[in-house]
């Protein structure tokens, strides 16, 4: 099992350093610079911005400047907010995409998981159709009409939750999480109701049957484990997408997140800090792609001892 | 019905819901199993012997529908609950499956796969049961049992799965042991050797079987009784050896001739039969086997022919077919 993680981990960094490349030298070759505007500026002003960047260095030193510092943390100054480096920026505002994120996560993955689990188990009941409504709907409408919705229902009209912002403790969470979570509850539930049926037609869960055991611990002990091994592929890269910030959840709810500063570094060309963000959102991506092969390792024996 | 009948089928249908209409897969068996008898079930594919066995244990597939009676100790199996069942099933009656290779769960240890039905029906404790288990495990002979109960069912060759699945299924000692094809999937030079086990051990426990075959050496050497089903139906039922030696049933009769001569054959098998064999479909009117029956006279499709006794070289034999009559009441 330690060969196991060591060999993922390797791997992983392996992974992580051609991305950090491939990040690199595309913004770099990518045409117009952080500083081509179209006002004029005095040739001495260009360099002495293009020195205090070290653009003027030759792109293998930059390259190697850039990786050196990466294995300090240290993303660089961001070209944009001046006085501020590309580590403060994202550290200012990963905790809150993180909070949404991660509770987003596991909200879908319970009700996800729970409205499968029973849609698959009496299949054109009530569960059935009611979890295969809001799996339409999830999916169908769009984040950016369902937010408003909401909205205007809880917050202006009913007035429990507040519209948006960070100063409500607890309650500035429901709106945002619960908007972040839908897509992944319907998605979530219609992958794990397909999974569960196709288990449920395994021999090894006829077996289990056979055996008298009842339908709980036929569940519980049999049908789930397999069922789940989909679920928890998905849920792996859907993590980091999620808790490294959605702009339209940011936009929507006014939320001081990573999501809108990466939109903003794109627009501005703030090199540093859109590499910075695109690494942070592939490192964890990697992250959790361990992450979700250690849980399957643990799941399922065959992959264990594989290689 | 005698004292001594553990099962009793009576008039065994099962049906299946198709988009468009239904199939009968099992079209009225009567047969009956005495306790610690080993009656073989043979049959082409399609014949519905499968079918059969889930039916009684409440496996049938979500669109079918099992009809008629299955009495079990006097208790008709197909109107008991779920959970009713489960109080039989796993315990008094068990089941091995044709595929070892997929009827073991992958992700979980063999032990405790074996632990599970004690647990659950004889309320053992965890670490008993698994001591059981590696008991019974030792009795299938799987060398080194106490460290392979704790071993994954893909460490294991197909032979040592089924073998762990005669040993999950025989731990309860059952009264009814349901074997489908057990040893088909199986190497052809460890068929034998794990079909004997199994009967061994059935034998020591007093268990009767139920066994589905396409190998009539098997039904010679294992079984007392043979049933040979055709289209859902019994055409015939005798003991083994009178069956193989007069074989009363032109059905019969066509599988033995096309059935290769021992001597060329290391394990016979059903041989063909010219004509398709007859699956699921709709009702039937007359003889299922009609349409490749050489003998067939007219009565044969336009009535169905009752499953019988009927008389036969002076004896008589339980057969479905016009040609052998009836026995006078
Ligand atoms: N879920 C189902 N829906 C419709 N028909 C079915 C279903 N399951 C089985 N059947 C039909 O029932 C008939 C009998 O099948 P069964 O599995 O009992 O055959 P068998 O005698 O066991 O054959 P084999 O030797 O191939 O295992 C077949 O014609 C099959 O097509
Ligand atoms: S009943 Fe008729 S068709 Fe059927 S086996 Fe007998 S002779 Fe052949
Ligand atoms: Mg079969």
């Amino acid at each position: 099992m330690l060969r196991f993680v060591g060999k993922r981990l390797w791997n992983g960094s392996l992974t992580l350093f051609a991305l950090v490349t491939l990040t690199f030298f595309v913004m770099r070759l990518a045409p117009g610079g952080p500083f081509s505007r179209n006002r004029k500026i005095s040739p001495e002003v260009q360099a002495n911005i293009e020195a205090a960047f070290h653009l003027d260095e030759p792109i293998w030193q930059q390259f190697g400047r850039f990786v050196w510092g990466l294995l300090h943390l240290d993303l660089g100054p961001s070209t944009r907010f001046r006085d501020y480096s590309v580590g403060d920026i994202i550290a200012s505002g990963l905790p809150y995409s993180l909070t949404i994120g991660a509770w987003a996560v596991l909200l879908a993955a319970f009700v996800g998981i729970a409205l499968g689990i029973a849609g698959a188990m009496r299949r054109n009941g009530f569960t059935d159709y009611a979890a295969g409504t809001v799996g339409v709907i999830g999916i169908a409408i769009p984040i950016f009409v369902i937010g408003p919705v909401l909205q205007v229902i809880f917050a202006v009209k009913l007035q429990w939750l507040p519209v948006g912002s960070w100063n409500d403790g607890w309650r500035s969470l429901v709106l945002p999480v619960v908007v972040l979570a839908l897509p992944n509850i319907a998605y979530i539930s219609r992958l794990t109701r397909a999974s569960m049926i196709e288990t449920m037609r395994e021999n090894y869960v006829r077996t289990a049957v056979a055996k008298g055991i009842g339908p709980t611990r036929t569940l519980m002990g049999h049908t789930l484990e397999g069922a789940l091994i989909p679920v928890i592929a998905y849920l792996g890269p859907a993590t980091a997408a999620i808790i490294t910030g959605s702009i339209l959840i940011e936009t929507i709810f006014a939320l001081p997140g990573i999501g809108r500063h990466f939109v903003d570094a794109a627009l501005n060309r703030d090199y540093p800090l859109v590499m910075g963000i695109t690494l942070l959102y592939g490192a964890l991506l990697i992250l959790f792609n361990i992450v979700t092969d250690l849980i399957r390792a643990w799941i399922d024996p065959r992959l264990r001892n594989a290689h | 019905m005698t004292a001594e009948t553990l099962l009793s089928l009576r008039g065994l249908t099962v049906r299946f819901r198709l988009p468009h209409g239904e199939t009968v897969a099992v079209d009225g068996i009567d047969l009956d199993l005495a306790a610690g008898e080993v009656l073989g079930i043979v049959g082409e594919s399609g014949s519905g012997k499968s079918q059969v066995l889930y039916s009684l244990m409440g496996l049938l597939a979500a669109n079918g529908r099992a009809g008629g009676q299955a009495l079990f100790e006097g208790v008709d199996l197909l109107s008991l609950s779920r959970r009713q069942l489960d109080t039989l099933r796993g315990q008094h009656i068990s089941m091995i499956f044709q595929d070892p290779m997929t009827s073991l769960n992958p992700y979980r240890r063999v032990g405790d796969q074996i632990a599970e039905g004690l647990i659950v029906h004889e309320g053992l404790s965890r670490s008993a049961a698994q001591a059981e288990a590696v008991r019974m495990l030792d009795r299938v002979r799987i060398p080194d049992a106490s460290n392979r109960a704790r071993r994954f069912p893909h460490e294991f060759s197909g032979g040592m799965r089924q073998r762990v699945m005669i040993a999950m299924a025989l731990l309860t000692r059952p009264k009814l042991l349901l074997a489908d094809e057990p040893t088909t999937a199986l190497d052809v030079t460890i068929q034998a050797q794990v079909l004997d086990l199994m009967a061994e051990l059935a034998r020591e426990t007093g268990t009767a079987i139920i066994l589905v075959t396409h190998d009539l050496g098997v039904v010679a050497r294992l079984c007392g009784r043979v049933a040979v089903l055709y289209g859902g139906r019994v055409m015939e039922e005798a003991g083994a050896q009178a069956l193989f030696s007069t074989p009363a049933h032109p059905y019969t009769r066509g599988l033995l001739d096309a059935m290769p001569r021992l001597e060329q054959a290391l394990t016979p098998r059903l041989g063909t039969i010219p004509g398709t064999p007859r699956s699921g479909g709709g009702d039937v009117i007359g003889c299922p086997f009609a349409p490749r029956c050489t003998e067939r006279i007219a009565r044969c499709t336009t009535e169905r022919p009752a499953f019988l006794e009927r008389s036969h070289l002076g004896g008589t034999r339980s057969a479905a077919c016009h040609l052998i009559p009836e026995v006078a009441e």
